[in-house]
């Protein structure tokens, strides 16, 4: 059993730490690459720790961050953004309970898909709200600098990433990775699954809630079908596939590649981007499941033995 | 003094009655044999005593306290524990890992890891898998993960342990292990067995009493020497002259 260790939790720390010191070493193209670098790790650590270990596949995190985002605009000129954020969490959150209420019923590709269709719904709700309230874009000036934010986001992929190292070793961790073995057996030996489930995907909702209000800011507007974007979803399966979703160190390696690539072909070749991404995933899936991470700790034992 | 008692249960998926009016006791102790022949209701019984089938009719009493109709962690949690007749090892996770869930959800509600490990690894080196402990249970030969099966049923610390066919596919000098093994757990852990097994030598020897069960219902009930005389069971396994004629 793989177990906690304060000494690697201490280097998670540590890593965090010298990536929030970058504003003060280097320009702002680095610190710019880390906050995409910091805003995906966050994201997908948190799908990590529901989809990465109960094995159902959530495609439907956008709506999280959306609703983080959207709770923002409202909330803007209101209240603090400092508080505003964590409101974010608490309410992507809540959503979560709601939609996990009738989607963990179903298993496999009934919940993939019964969780994108959801967060469409959402999303169109929204778009429908905001053109009653006759806004088409809302615009948000005068937030925190882009180092204050950036080492907000910092911290916020710290947390992610401590809580899937934490919970995929805890008791509760064991419960959830029994639950994607076979969920019946898990069951017939003890582990209440609705309620693991439901806290869990509550759980991998909050983080993301509170990027989605982050990135309002750090952007500085809000406009539904882009805030609500499936794409933001896609991402977020696509790292935990390339670098392994069972682990905290998979997102790690996943958001490593693909920020790095999105860097490399974005100013070169664009219209490569998406083909590489596709032939990438094809790749995973079919000859490489567990991802970066699994080849790491292929090599880790090996040399071990 | 009776432990679990099952009371006029019946069971129906669609028109098909697959447990009909089924009622026997089993008590304190005791190592009770279910047999039967396939379709005989067998399985679906340990189900319903499970909890992972509800009911239609009748009642399951676990220490006079009714149980049916709970979800199956809660009767878990009380005391009943499974070992499924078509394994369902965690695949993806370590023999030590398969185990711990039993020690950190059952019975025991252990909630330190490293306790449970410690616990596990005792109930592995039980069921004589201990060199396997750190691999996936996937690697593991059919006999191996009948013995993970039986590890992770006991792991949950049960009083009542079933038992559905597991030592089917193994071969004779395996079967031999298997049956010392469950004798000696039993003992030692003050476990009451139900047994399902189509190995009939097994339940003779391990079984002072066996339920025969014939199309959901109870066909008899007794020793290994009255079951082996009785004219109705000799007749349900082997038919009668005439059927076999036909």
């Amino acid at each position: 059993m793989t177990r906690t260790r304060i000494p690697e939790i201490g280097v998670i720390v540590a890593a965090f730490a010298i990536v929030a010191s970058l504003p003060w070493l280097a320009g702002s193209y680095m610190v710019s690459f880390a906050f995409s670098l910091m805003m995906w790790l966050a994201l997908t650590q948190s799908w990590v720790l529901f989809s990465g270990l109960t094995g159902y596949i959530s495609l439907g995190h956008a709506v999280f961050f959306g609703a983080g985002a959207y709770v923002m605009v409202l909330c803007w000129g209101t209240i603090s953004f400092w508080l505003a954020i964590p409101l974010a969490g608490i309410i992507a959150g809540g959503l979560a309970l709601l939609l996990g209420y009738p989607c963990l019923r179903v298993r496999g590709p009934y919940f993939v898909i019964l969780t994108f269709g959801l967060a469409e719904l959402i999303k169109f709700v929204v778009v429908n709200i905001e053109s009653e309230l006759g806004q088409f874009s809302r615009v948000v000036f005068g937030g925190p600098g882009v180092d204050q934010l950036f080492h907000v986001m910092v911290g916020l992929a710290a947390i992610a990433t401590l809580m899937t190292y934490v919970v995929r070793r805890s008791r509760a961790g064991v419960g959830l990775r029994a639950i994607r073995e076979n969920e019946e057996a898990a069951e017939t030996i003890g582990v209440s699954v609705a309620r693991y489930k439901a806290f869990a995907f509550a759980a991998s909702a909050i983080i993301p809630g509170m990027v989605g209000a982050v990135m309002v800011l750090r952007t500085t507007y809000f406009e539904p079908l882009q805030a609500f974007s499936p794409i933001t979803s896609f991402t977020i399966v696509s790292i935990a596939i390339i670098g392994g979703g069972d682990d905290a160190p998979g997102p790690v390696y996943g958001a490593l590649f693909l920020v790095v690539l999105q860097e490399l072909l974005w100013a070169n070749w664009p219209q490569l981007y998406m083909i590489i991404l596709g032939l990438l995933l094809v790749f995973f899936v079919l000859w490489s499941p567990d991802g970066v991470h699994g080849w790491v700790r292929k090599w880790q034992l090996g040399g071990r033995k | 003094m009776i432990l679990l008692e099952v009371r006029s249960v019946t069971k129906r998926f669609g028109g098909v009655v697959a447990v009909d009016n089924v009622s026997f006791s089993v008590g304190v102790g005791e190592i009770l044999g279910l047999m039967g022949a396939n379709g005989a209701g067998k399985t679906t019984m340990f189900s319903l005593i499970a909890g992972n089938q509800r009911p239609d009719d009748g009642s399951i009493l676990l220490d006079g306290v009714p149980i049916h109709g709970m979800r199956p962690d809660i009767i878990s949690r009380r005391g009943i524990s499974r070992a499924f007749q078509i394994v369902r090892p965690f695949a993806g996770m370590s023999v030590l890992e398969n185990v711990m869930v039993g020690e950190l959800f059952g019975a025991r509600q252990e909630k330190s890891t490293t306790i449970a490990e410690a616990r596990a690894r005792d109930i592995i080196g039980e069921v004589g898998l201990s060199d396997r402990a750190d691999d996936f249970a996937d690697s593991l030969t059919l006999a191996g993960r009948k013995r993970l099966e039986i590890a992770r049923a006991l792991a949950t610390n049960p009083k009542f342990l079933m038992l559905d066919e597991v030592m089917a596919g193994l071969t004779p000098t395996e079967v031999a292990e298997a049956v010392a093994m469950i004798r000696k757990l039993q003992s030692e852990r003050d476990l009451t067995v139900v047994i399902i097994e189509h190995v009939m030598g097994v339940l003779m020897d391990l079984c002072p009493r066996i339920v025969v069960l014939h199309h959901g219902g109870v066909l008899a009930e007794g020793t290994p020497a009255e079951i082996s005389q009785d004219a109705r069971v000799i007749e349900a396994y082997l038919g009668t002259g005439r059927d076999s004629a036909a």
